[in-house]
């Protein structure tokens, strides 16, 4: 029998040493990119009915149960991550569900690459990259927005205050490792408003 | 003058006494002191002169305290670490540091350049532009090549920086630029109100000038009170404080952007891993600008000599670093500010007296500059300084206001004079993104006036000269911009300490100090002493018509160098006004810009250089292509393998061996970079109707079909194979390039002009990797490859796909071909991608399998005449030229650039078209882009009827075949047709069919 072996974008770099976040890939986690009009109340309806939760109709919010957790990612779109081995079939029960509603979700748990940066300092090292003022109120946990991340397109989750998820496609998982290594490089610490709550 | 003492036995709030340091100046050790900057170490050291001037070689020596500088500037570093053109009185002095003196040669003290000085004659203001004029080929080969080894200031470091630069973004309510009093003090009362304080300050030290100012605030001193506002500012949370930071300009929307020197001042710092530079993007909701102010110098004759410094930076050098600048000075002015210079001197223990332009100067400074002995000569300027490397003596002259020549003199001797002609607010940044300014005639100098921007000027950058009145403006503007940008924001309810501060006379401006006999001839009058443009050179251009003060400034250069004139400005109108009897404001002002002082390049590409400069995308297989030692080739910002040399191969055999693998055997092609859209809903079939020139509502589900898109002109922009996945559900692909690109496309045209049509489009190239299997054993391989589907070829024939899985891999198998021979590209999730490579390529070793690149399949295509859009086609192509009509459909009602294919010209005769050539001589390879010609002549012109399009040696015909976009080309089957080359060769080629194989397409339904 002709296994699969995976192989996340990101397998062959190990965790690096020499910065004052510590930087690892998410590998495990499933993606599925879900179209629909919020206005839609059918659509509303059977999405909730497949997820266990209601799609946030909130700009950068999210919204969770149990380990389904959906992004907002505009008025008719959605990310919806969970664990990698659920994701096809969650994909296949959405389309089932919304079947005959104008919609489309598609498994695209594969077209991202996940960096998680966890620690002291994780909003600055993203500031170094992006216009966007991390150290300020609209940012709290739970916040998903998408952004220009250096030279490139990413989207951003606040998991915790000091837990940052940056989603980049694929092709870019090198060189947005990279910038980040750079960025976080011990010894090029700013602390920008350290002493903000 | 070296090696005198010029150290004073005390004083120096800026250094540390106790901790000596050494560095090397042009190759000599000197001593300094912790705090030194490179200026106060090499002038305590008994040297003045720095460097030599631009044009004329003059020595010069430092005229400033800090960022106004633009005498000394100074290389530091060596090798990749070294930078030329910094300002000595900016450069904080480490241990080991190296600094070297600027556009000398051979020596400081003697320059052969400096010859120009005594020919300066013939060096008058528009020089370069009256004398460089003929013959025209000397500009570039002579006078360009000279002219720019002999100006120009330091050298740039030839190998690459070994520094690392990184940008940072911030949003802060408040932005106060400048650390004075005003700064602190406003930055203070924004805080109070809760929002968020950036404060900037270029300086080491925070406090501006406060130590050089008189009075009283509080019980305290100037500099106590700044001292402790810092240090207040420090414990806030709500504050955060830039230091060694320069805000260098200001954009729209209140865009600021400050440059930090991070770890210019200690190489530890950059031995820890800090960036050398940060260069911060600001966006201010109210900018406070404390910019301060900076001293003017007067124009008198020869004052530019070694030893003649603002007068404030004299007070620095005595105050901050215990250096005295000489032993016996004069004290030049127009105002009462400068006699704290002269009272500080007098305290050191330096024999001094001052020179007074006004008739009456009666300022509670000079009253006790007078109580303390000093000598005041009023209604008096220096008309004449002798001494070239440093000051000897000077005349000194009586004057009255508005008077032009010299009447009574006397000499007195000294060795260093202090001038202060005034104080201008520093506009810059006020200025940069459009504030007006206005004209004081107290201050003789502009102020600023409005602005659209949310920002305001105080304390001496709003022209507020005194103590109490900065204070008080800062306070009260640092509420205010707290209020407006936090309606919240609650009242600093600060109260002001009583200030005590001396009175102060008027100031009475002077523009030109007369001097004996002609000036300009041994005598100049420095304005700009950077561009070493003089008062003369002003006055020249408005008597040959340079009377716009623009038009005077690129004549002359005034204004134009590194410091954008910040001590030069206002003195060069002055000058300008006394020349054409016009006011100061009628003559107006040249243009701020950006950069306030000069910045680095490094903080401007920041972290992205080397492999930051540009995103590279790999696919699953990179690693792959990587390791099998493949060549790569751009596609947009895809590295694409092109060939993979095996040893001993050079790229031309690999290449052909990877097309007979094909032709013969089999191949694999990673192909993940084809654009993938998924298309859904009601309306899908009809949207793709219109998106593409030939009809997508009629494929069945499970079928595959090959479309052109055009754009509105109807020229072709893209194609690709659409494969219809359900009723009201395609999945679309496009080229490379065009992925991006073309999910745009469909999302505009759904979002601004279909807004009726259900569809969803959903970009998901890299959810998939894609390999195309190709040639004749490649159904073989995949049977191998424990498909559960059908691969028969009556199962699963040309234009048809399967879903199912490949042993573990969940596959979709599209049978679709680019290489004409048998051909199947199946897409594998992304991280199962190079599993199932690997077992591909395991699966076809029995059958001679080879991975092969984009080359192969470039010459594989043009073998087969399939067009590949951006090489058959232009921009200016329709599917009509290329001999896709069959795909322009009849029935349809629309389609994107249906229309436009009506036009006259895109339908009438001698269109370019597409057609094959085959060479004369079929080894003869045509060059890509080659142009026919009616008939050959000579020399240009020629005709030109048309070009290569596509051109290769093809292993499998053992020939050179080509394509081509030729003038009636269909109509001209049969003819050859002249390329003349470079160097007078001449290729002939003969129009066929641009389908050189298998013509009758056998091997792609075999």
């Amino acid at each position: 029998m002709l296994e699969a072996r995976f192989e996340s974008p990101l397998a062959s770099l190990a965790a690096p040493t020499d910065t004052y976040v510590s930087m690892r890939e998410i590998a495990e986690r499933g993606m599925i990119d879900l179209r629909g009009s919020a206005g839609d109340r059918k659509f509303m309806a059977a999405a909730k009915s497949a997820l266990g939760v209601d799609l946030p109709k909130q700009p950068r919010t999210t919204a969770t149960w149990g380990d389904v957790r959906v992004f907002w990612l505009s008025p008719d779109q959605w990310l919806i991550t969970c664990p990698r081995a659920k994701a096809q079939e969650m994909a296949d029960q959405l389309s089932k569900d919304l079947a005959g509603i104008h919609s489309l979700a598609v498994n695209v748990s594969d077209m991202r690459a996940i960096i998680r940066l966890e620690g002291e300092g994780v909003r600055e090292v993203v500031m170094k990259g992006s216009a966007i003022d991390l150290t300020h109120g609209d940012y709290p946990p739970g916040t998903v927005r998408r952004m220009r991340f250096a030279e490139i397109a990413a989207l951003l989750h606040v998991v915790e205050d000091n837990v940052i998820d940056i989603y980049v496609f694929r092709s870019f998982a090198q060189y947005t490792w990279d910038f980040l290594r750079k960025a976080a490089r011990k010894g090029s610490e700013v602390r920008v408003f350290p002493k903000a709550g | 003058m070296t090696g005198k003492p010029y150290r004073l036995a005390s004083g120096g709030n800026r250094i540390d006494r106790s901790k000596p340091l050494s560095f090397s100046f042009d190759g000599r050790t000197v001593q300094g002191f912790a705090g030194d900057t490179v200026a106060s170490a090499v002038l305590a050291s008994g040297q003045r002169v720095f460097g030599r001037s631009y044009k004329y070689h003059r020595p010069r020596g430092v005229i400033g305290l800090g960022s106004e500088e633009m005498n000394a500037l100074i290389g530091v570093g060596v090798g990749a670490r070294h930078e030329p053109n910094l300002r000595a009185t900016q450069i904080e002095l480490f241990n080991g540091m190296t600094a070297v003196s600027q556009n000398r040669w051979p020596s400081l003290n003697f320059d052969i350049g400096a010859i120009n000085n005594k020919l300066s004659r013939f060096f008058p203001g528009g020089f370069y532009y009256k004398t460089f004029m003929w013959p025209r080929a000397f500009w570039k080969h002579v006078y360009e090549p000279v002219i720019r080894y002999a100006a120009g200031l330091g050298k740039a470091p030839e190998d690459r920086d070994p520094d690392t630069y990184e940008h940072m973004h911030i949003h802060a309510d408040v932005v106060v630029v400048g650390g004075g009093i005003a700064g602190l003090t406003a930055a203070e009362a924004a805080a109070a109100g809760g929002v968020r304080v950036l404060l900037i300050d270029e300086n080491p030290v925070l406090g501006g000038i406060a130590d050089l100012t008189a009075g009283k605030v509080g019980e305290g001193s100037v500099a106590g009170y700044a001292k402790a506002v810092a240090d207040r500012l420090a414990a806030l949370p709500n504050v955060q404080i830039l230091s060694r930071t320069t805000a260098v300009g200001h954009f729209h929307h209140n865009y600021m952007m400050a440059f930090e020197r991070v770890g210019d001042h200690d190489p530890s710092i950059l031995a820890a891993g800090a960036p050398r530079h940060r260069l911060w993007k600001i966006r201010a909701g109210h900018i406070l600008l404390a910019s301060g102010a900076l001293e003017r110098p007067i124009a008198f004759a020869n004052n530019d000599r070694p030893g003649i410094t603002l007068a404030s930076a004299v007070r620095g050098m005595v105050e901050r670093y215990g250096v005295a600048p000489g032993t016996n000075g004069v004290v030049f002015t127009n105002n009462d500010d400068a006699y704290l210079t002269a009272l500080a001197l007098k305290k050191a223990g330096v024999n001094v007296q001052v020179v007074d332009s006004r008739a009456r100067p009666q300022g509670e400074l000079v009253q006790q500059a007078m109580a303390a002995g000093i000598e005041v000569s009023p209604s008096s300027v220096i008309s004449k300084v002798d001494g070239n490397l440093g000051v000897k003596s000077v005349k000194i002259a009586a004057y009255r206001k508005g008077q032009g020549r010299v009447i009574t003199e006397k000499k007195v001797d000294c060795d260093f004079i202090a001038m202060s002609g005034g104080w201008n607010p520093a506009l810059h940044l006020w200025c940069h993104n459009g504030g007006k300014i206005r004209f004081d005639d107290g201050l003789a100098s502009f102020r600023p006036n409005t602005h659209t921007d949310a920002i305001t000027a105080i304390g001496a950058a709003n022209g507020s000269m005194s103590v109490a009145e900065t204070l008080a403006e800062a306070l009260s503007a640092g509420e205010a911009a707290a209020k407006s940008v936090n309606a919240k924001a609650k009242a600093a309810k600060t109260k002001l300490p009583a200030v005590e501060e001396p009175s102060r006379g008027a100031l009475e401006a002077i523009w030109f100090a007369p001097a004996t006999g002609g000036y300009n001839e041994g005598n100049k009058h420095f304005i700009d002493y950077q561009n070493d443009v003089t008062a003369a050179d002003l006055e020249l251009a408005q008597r040959e018509g340079y009377e716009s003060v623009e038009h005077t400034k690129r004549y002359t250069t005034f204004g134009m160098a590194t410091d954008q004139g910040k001590t030069s400005n206002l003195n060069g109108l002055g000058v300008l006004s006394e020349a054409t009897g016009r006011s100061i404001p009628e003559i107006g002002v040249t243009t701020f810009r950006p950069p306030y002082t000069p910045y680095s390049f490094g903080s401007i590409a920041g972290s992205l250089t080397k492999e930051l400069f540009l995103p590279i995308r790999g696919t699953p297989i990179f690693n792959w292509h990587k390791d099998k030692g493949a060549v790569f080739e751009p596609v947009g910002q895809w590295r694409r393998a092109y060939t993979y040399p095996s040893a001993g191969e050079d790229k031309h055999a690999s290449i052909t061996r990877e097309i007979l693998a094909v032709r013969n055997k089999v191949g694999l092609l990673d192909a993940s970079t084809l654009g993938k859209i998924e298309i859904k809903g009601p309306d899908a079939a009809e949207f793709l109707d219109r998106m593409y020139t030939n009809m997508f509502s009629t494929l069945k589900v499970g079928k595959c079909r090959y479309g052109l898109m055009m754009n509105e002109l109807g020229f072709l922009s893209d194609d690709g194979v659409t494969v219809r996945l359900a009723d009201d559900h395609f999945l679309m692909h496009t080229t490379s390039g065009g992925a991006d690109r073309i999910a745009a496309w469909l999302e505009e045209w759904l979002q601004t002009e279909w807004t009726h049509y259900k569809v969803f489009v959903t970009p998901v190239t890299e959810q998939w990797a894609q390999f195309a299997i190709a040639g004749p054993k490649a159904r073989e391989v995949l049977s191998k490859l424990e498909p559960d589907f059908d691969v028969s070829n009556e199962a699963f024939p040309h234009m048809s796909f399967k879903i199912g899985r490949m042993g573990g891999y969940p596959v979709r198998v599209f049978r679709i071909s680019f290489s004409g021979e048998q051909s199947y590209e199946v897409a594998t999730p992304a991280n199962l991608g190079r599993g199932l490579w690997d077992a591909i390529l395991a699966a076809g070793e029995e059958f001679g399998i080879e991975a092969y690149g984009t080359e192969a399949l470039h010459v594989l295509r043009a073998e087969k005449g399939y067009i590949v859009v951006g090489d058959e086609t232009d921009g200016t192509t329709t599917p009509i030229d290329v001999g896709l009509e069959g795909l322009v459909s009849k029935k349809k009602a629309d389609f994107i650039g249906k229309r436009s294919l009506e036009q006259s010209y895109l339908k009438g005769p001698n269109r370019k078209q597409l057609v094959g050539l085959l060479t004369e001589d079929p080894n003869d390879v045509l060059p890509d882009g080659a142009y026919a010609v009616r008939e050959v002549k000579d020399k240009p012109p020629m005709a030109m009827i048309g070009q290569v399009t596509s051109t290769y040696m093809s292993p499998t015909l053992g020939r050179s075949i080509a394509m081509a976009l030729i003038e009636n080309g269909r109509a001209r089957m049969g003819e050859t047709i002249s390329f003349p080359l470079e160097g007078g060769k001449v290729m002939k080629g003969k129009i066929v069919s641009p389908v050189f194989y298998d013509q009758d397409g056998g091997r792609i339904n075999a």
